[in-house]
């Protein structure tokens, strides 16, 4: 990429594995760079479940990396990702952040586009340029790949099939945090702008010690036997026994922490997908964390909450209420977290390295073997990032 | 709809003000003073309210709910919050009789917040506190009070009711 060029060459990264340096969350330059290797280059990004948008003609607007982009469930049932732009002059066709639309006209010129894409519609077309043809003026499709509903999008051709590039170790976790067969009901969002750097939310979010969790030790609420499975292109998953105490004594009210699934030794599944998703499995909570990073500074997170098609109806409203309160920005336990991604980008701003300690037995090997607590899960994730961003490790 | 007396619009405004004085004074037992024992506080984004989806940032459905707001603001997250001060102003746009000496009424509201580590001074959310509140013996309660936010995409996590 000639984008490369930019960089500064003292960037050099460590030659300690467990070490990252600070700047790396602070340089504004790196974010072109970022999102030329990365948002656009050889990755998967989750945009939309089908369960979000199930009609014909539902929409949902999005972004990858700085480009609007939109997910459109089409009058012959496909769901298609196109970029939001007309193909004439460029106009933004989608201006709401979901709904539903017969067709999609653009203001400008009135060219008229079905949901399938193709320009169906163009006035005064007999005095266009020469070479005009209208079959060449569809919205411009972005590659697709579905997982248990979900549709994920990359921009890159070489980019490797969706299975191959989450591996066994993510796509089946993920496949139960998707209920099983995919066959979710949206029943709501939270959305939330975190004031830090989109790595310091993906270094935080997926995993970190449960020591963090004065609400665990509140509740009495340790977690059980569990494994952390990590993969050489970053991603994380991690997945734990649920234990919680028969009974909850810190809240008035404890059934909001019921877990009313059938069995325990799944009950805690969380997964970090490079370069920005988080999916979790809390007792009965189906969580997808979209993630929009807003250039170097700041990132918005979506977090999506689902419930199962086969669900009855007192399921359906515990889903809701352990969901509306457990996590997302004001959640009992998760608004912990997202205090953590402010005041750790707060803190980079000092020299040094980040130094990550639990579970690193040599800071001169990359090891893919991670114990349920250890925060080396995170390792492979930043060497992935590493190379994609052509940094030099130093020799010394 | 009956016509609402003046001082039954004056006692709604009161409470209204016990309860963003409460918020704003960060005493969270004044807070839950502000409810009955059939109390129910939510918070959500307008996107879901609009799209009939359940989901809030806060869903506090029965009293004990309230309650334990108060222990996670005051017991659990207090030393990883960075703490803000807030100001909540209102305005009241509509109230209207129920039966039993209940009334329904809507204000307007906008939050600033000023974090404690920066100074600075933002808004939080702005939207609408849709109420069902009880008169007894000329006290004033909230039966229901959902802050329903236009701010669909928070500026930061919200560590207080609003």
């Amino acid at each position: 990429m000639t984008k490369q060029s930019n960089v500064d060459p003292t960037m050099l990264w460590p030659k300690k594995y467990n070490e990252v340096p600070k700047e790396v969350f602070e340089r504004d330059e790196l974010w072109p760079i970022e999102l030329e290797t990365i948002f656009y280059g050889e990755e998967w990004h989750p945009i939309v479940h089908r369960a979000e948008i199930p009609n014909p003609g539902d929409y949902k607007a999005a972004e990858l990396g700085e480009m609007p982009i939109f997910a459109v469930h089409g009058e012959d049932g496909e769901i298609r990702v196109f970029q939001n732009t007309c193909t004439h002059r460029g106009t933004s066709l989608i201006t709401e952040s979901s709904g539903n639309k017969k067709e999609l006209e653009c203001p400008y010129h009135r060219w008229l586009f079905n949901l399938e894409g193709e320009l169906i519609g163009c006035p005064n077309s007999r005095d266009y340029a020469p070479g005009f043809d209208r079959k060449n003026f569809g919205l411009a499709k972005l590659r697709l790949e579905e997982f248990c509903g979900l549709f994920f999008v990359t921009m890159s051709d070489k980019t490797p099939p969706l299975k191959e590039y989450l591996g066994e170790n993510f796509y089946e976790p993920l496949s139960r945090i998707l209920g099983g067969d995919g066959r979710l009901k949206l029943i709501g969002y939270q959305k939330v702008m975190y004031d830090c750097n989109w790595k310091a939310y993906c270094d935080n979010d997926g995993y970190h010690a449960p020591l963090l969790h004065k609400a665990f030790s509140l509740l009495n609420w340790q977690g059980g036997k569990g494994v952390q499975n990590v993969s050489e292109n970053g991603h994380l998953s991690f997945e734990s026994e649920l234990k919680i105490p028969e009974d909850i004594t810190a809240l008035e009210d404890g059934s909001i922490l019921d877990f009313k699934g059938t069995t325990t030794s799944t009950g805690s599944i969380v997964q970090m997908q490079f370069p920005v998703t988080v999916y979790s499995k809390h007792m009965d909570m189906l969580n997808i964390r979209y993630a929009f990073p807003k250039g170097p500074k700041g990132i918005e997170v979506h977090y999506a909450y689902f419930s199962h098609e086969d669900d009855d109806e007192e399921m359906v409203a515990h889903r809701i209420r352990q969901s509306s309160n457990l996590l997302g920005p004001c959640g009992l336990i998760s608004m912990e977290d997202a205090s953590v991604f402010s005041r750790i980008d707060k803190g980079n701003k000092t020299p040094g390295n980040a130094i990550f300690q639990k579970g690193v037995e040599d800071e001169h090997t990359l090891s893919f073997t991670v114990k349920q607590n250890d925060e080396s899960g995170n390792l492979p994730r930043w060497e992935h990032y590493r190379k994609r961003m052509g940094f030099e490790r130093s020799e010394s | 709809m009956s016509t609402v007396s003046a001082d039954i619009i004056s006692q709604i405004e009161q409470l209204n003000r016990q309860y963003i004085s409460a918020l704003d004074s960060l005493d969270m037992t004044a807070w839950l003073n502000c409810f009955n024992k059939k109390g129910r506080y939510t918070f959500t984004s307008e996107e879901n309210f609009r799209r009939n989806m359940p989901i809030a940032f806060m869903l506090d459905d029965c009293y004990e709910r309230l309650q334990d707001r108060v222990i996670q603001v005051v017991d659990i997250q207090s030393d990883s919050t960075e703490h803000y001060q807030t100001r909540h102003f209102t305005q009241l746009m509509a109230v209207s009789a129920l039966d039993n000496g209940q009334y329904q009424a809507e204000f307007n509201y906008s939050i600033y917040y000023t974090q404690h580590d920066t100074n600075q001074t933002l808004i939080l959310c702005v939207g609408r506190y849709m109420d069902v509140v009880d008169i007894s013996d000329s006290v004033a309660s909230f039966i229901e009070r959902k802050a329903v936010t236009d701010t669909n995409v928070l500026p930061r996590y919200v560590a207080y009711p609003v």
